[in-house]
């Protein structure tokens, strides 16, 4: 059994004049102490996906449907409230993009923390105080208790990102899910955090799900890519093998767009733009974009075939 | 904190001042006096010798800091509308209607609009939110007067269940205190919907449900303690409507409060007396600001302390 189990994800939000198709049949897994990356452009779904996963989408408007939403064995989309909520934080934490707007401006950093481990777990004010501590010391802040004291506006965002990891592990996740950890981080903060995060997954064993749209976040930091592009996966491949043979036309040109892989070389970019997700081109989402297109791209969404080991994509040029 | 409080005390002190200046220097620029006559003038040099006993026929400034040095001691003057009195016996037993039906009328609407608020806003689009909205919009653009004429119409002369006006039996608030209490009820049912609705779409929600905190948790602890800091802002527009409020629900119910001495005093030229109470509204609103700032900055860790410490 799989840690993070999903298949035919859908996951759409009708709107007055029409429905927002944001993911439209996504499957992948996760394993404890695997790092998966899930990689695409904005308004692939990624994000959607794994706020869905954790039901945090809020229904209505959002509608999801999957053949199957499991997390550590439990059936997300069956539970209830109440066991999804026991289940957020402790089973399945979840690191945000933007620390600055992630914790509530009224209460201090320690007092969040702190309530975290009070909604999971007996524990006195004090001692999940002082244990809030040990988490601020664990992510690498040196002052602990001054930061415990402070409130989010006194802080700097690679400061708060870092509180916001110390939060999201205070009750030992099995699974993290970073939703574009170090997107709103200056350049030389974000490399301290992927650092942080890769070695406290390896420390706690959790799985992680890396949600970006950063290829070179993905290099670093994970073991097995998925990448999205339309609300599906188009690709998905251990890590290496992403980077050097990929298989599907869409990383293909993804990775022609990815600057520093050799000095000189000039980018290519992706003509044309995102798909419209409230009117999705038929067929397979790429192929109005994709170079290698034919009729049959654009009448029929091709099958997932095996492209190697633990590597699979969808493409009628694999087939 | 005891410094921001000086400092808000000696803010409020110089506006004081300043407002009252401006309200003398109105009141004067008024044509026509206190002893002008009407029907039965005065003989000329009678007039002169009760303005000269006024001290009416000395210069403005002189006249002004005759009457706030007195101020400061306690003595608001002699009202020129019943001269056998002193301006603080006339408005000390007029303030005790004004001050019990609008203090209770904001005791009791407040609290409701909050609770109306917090439902319409946990219920957005159904009908509970629809209703609040309706009593919203209803309570906030009938002017008091008309709400006042309606009560009376339906609970004094169709239903015959209360009394259409009077004073000092309780029985007989109850219509001018329902007037009185639409207006905070309205203010605050409006502003705490919107207030929490905007706290409810902020991310930081997201992430205390991503926490496998409660909804009522998430709800009572951060959403309502965040939405009252826009609230405490809501606090002076009410002291306004209960302030003004008063000149129409006491002349609608016939109470004898501080109402009608705000409409008699400008009309007669009563100078101390219109004096009086315009210092005393001024005041009001001063403790009003002096109340949401403190409130605000105890709410608002930004404001408490500003800079960064670490």
């Amino acid at each position: 059994m799989h840690l993070v189990e999903i298949s035919d994800l859908e996951v759409s939000f009708p709107q007055a004049d029409g429905v927002v198709q944001a993911v439209r049949g996504a499957s992948f897994h996760v394993d404890a102490g695997e790092s998966l990356g899930i990689v695409g452009e904005s308004g692939s779904g990624k994000s959607v996906t794994c706020m869905a996963a954790l039901r945090l989408l809020r229904q209505p408007p959002a509608r999801i449907s999957a053949s199957r939403l499991n997390v550590d064995g439990t059936d997300m989309l069956a539970a209830d409230k109440r066991k999804l909520a026991s289940l957020r934080g402790r089973v399945a934490a979840m690191v945000f993009q933007d620390p600055m707007t992630a914790f509530d401006p009224v209460f201090t950093i320690g007092y969040q923390i702190g309530e975290t481990i009070r909604a999971h777990r007996e524990a006195t004010k004090a001692a999940a105080r002082s244990e809030a501590e040990a988490l601020l010391a664990r992510v690498e802040i040196r002052n602990p208790s001054a930061v415990a004291d402070s409130y989010p506006h006194q802080l700097s965002g690679g400061m708060l990102q870092r509180a916001m990891i110390a939060m999201a592990l205070s009750c030992q996740p099995r699974v993290l899910f970073a939703d574009e950890p170090t997107t709103a981080l200056d350049v030389t903060v974000q490399a301290q955090i992927l650092q942080l995060i890769k070695e406290l997954q390896a420390e706690l064993g959790m799985g992680l799900v890396m949600i970006t749209h950063d290829l070179g976040v993905i290099a670093e930091t994970v073991d097995r890519v998925v990448v999205m592009y339309g609300g599906r996966v188009m690709e998905e491949a251990p890590v290496d093998a992403i980077f050097d043979a990929p298989q599907h036309p869409y990383t293909v040109a993804l990775m022609g767009s990815m600057p520093g892989l050799a000095p000189g070389r000039r980018l290519v970019e992706i003509p044309g733009g995102s798909p419209d997700p409230s009117n999705p081109p038929s067929g397979c989402p790429f192929h109005p974009r994709c170079t290698q297109a034919d009729a049959r791209c654009a009448a029929e969404m091709p099958p997932v075939v095996r492209t190697g080991p633990q590597a699979q994509a969808a493409c009628w040029r694999l087939t | 904190m005891t410094r921001f409080i000086l400092q808000r005390l000696l803010s409020v002190a110089t506006t004081f001042f300043i407002v009252s200046v401006i309200i003398f220097l109105m009141m004067h620029s008024i044509p026509g006096g206190p002893f002008d006559g009407g029907e039965m003038p005065l003989p000329p040099a009678v007039r002169e010798r009760i303005m000269a006993q006024y001290g009416l026929d000395q210069p403005l400034y002189v006249q002004y800091f005759k009457y706030m040095g007195g101020v400061l001691q306690g003595d608001f003057g002699v009202p020129f509308q019943a001269p056998g009195q002193t301006v603080v016996s006339l408005l000390s037993q007029a303030w005790i209607p004004s001050l019990v039906l609008g203090g209770l009328g904001v005791l009791i609407g407040a609290p409701l609009g909050i609770l109306l608020g917090i439902a319409a806003a946990l219920n957005r689009n159904t009908w509970i939110d629809y209703l609040a909205s309706a009593v919203a919009t209803l309570g906030l653009t009938i002017p008091v007067f008309v709400t006042s004429m309606i009560l009376i119409l339906v609970f004094a002369v169709w239903l015959n269940w209360l009394p259409s006006s009077g004073w000092p039996e309780p029985h007989k608030w109850i219509l001018p205190i329902t007037a009185y209490a639409t207006i905070p009820l309205a203010t605050y049912a409006r502003y705490t919907r919107s207030a929490m609705l905007d706290t409810l779409n902020k991310p930081f929600v997201t992430v205390l449900r991503a926490k496998g905190l409660s909804e009522g948790r998430i709800v009572y602890t951060h959403v309502l303690r965040n939405s009252s800091i826009p609230m405490v802002t809501v606090f002076l527009p009410m002291f306004i409507g209960t302030a003004t409020g008063s000149i129409f629900v006491e002349s609608m119910f016939r109470v004898p409060g501080l109402g009608l001495f705000f409409v008699s005093s400008i009309r007669t030229r009563d100078y101390p007396t219109e004096m009086a109470l315009m210092l005393m509204l001024t005041l009001m609103f001063c403790v009003a600001y002096i109340i949401s700032d403190i409130l605000y900055a105890m709410l608002n860790p930004r404001i408490r302390n500003g800079g960064r410490s670490t």
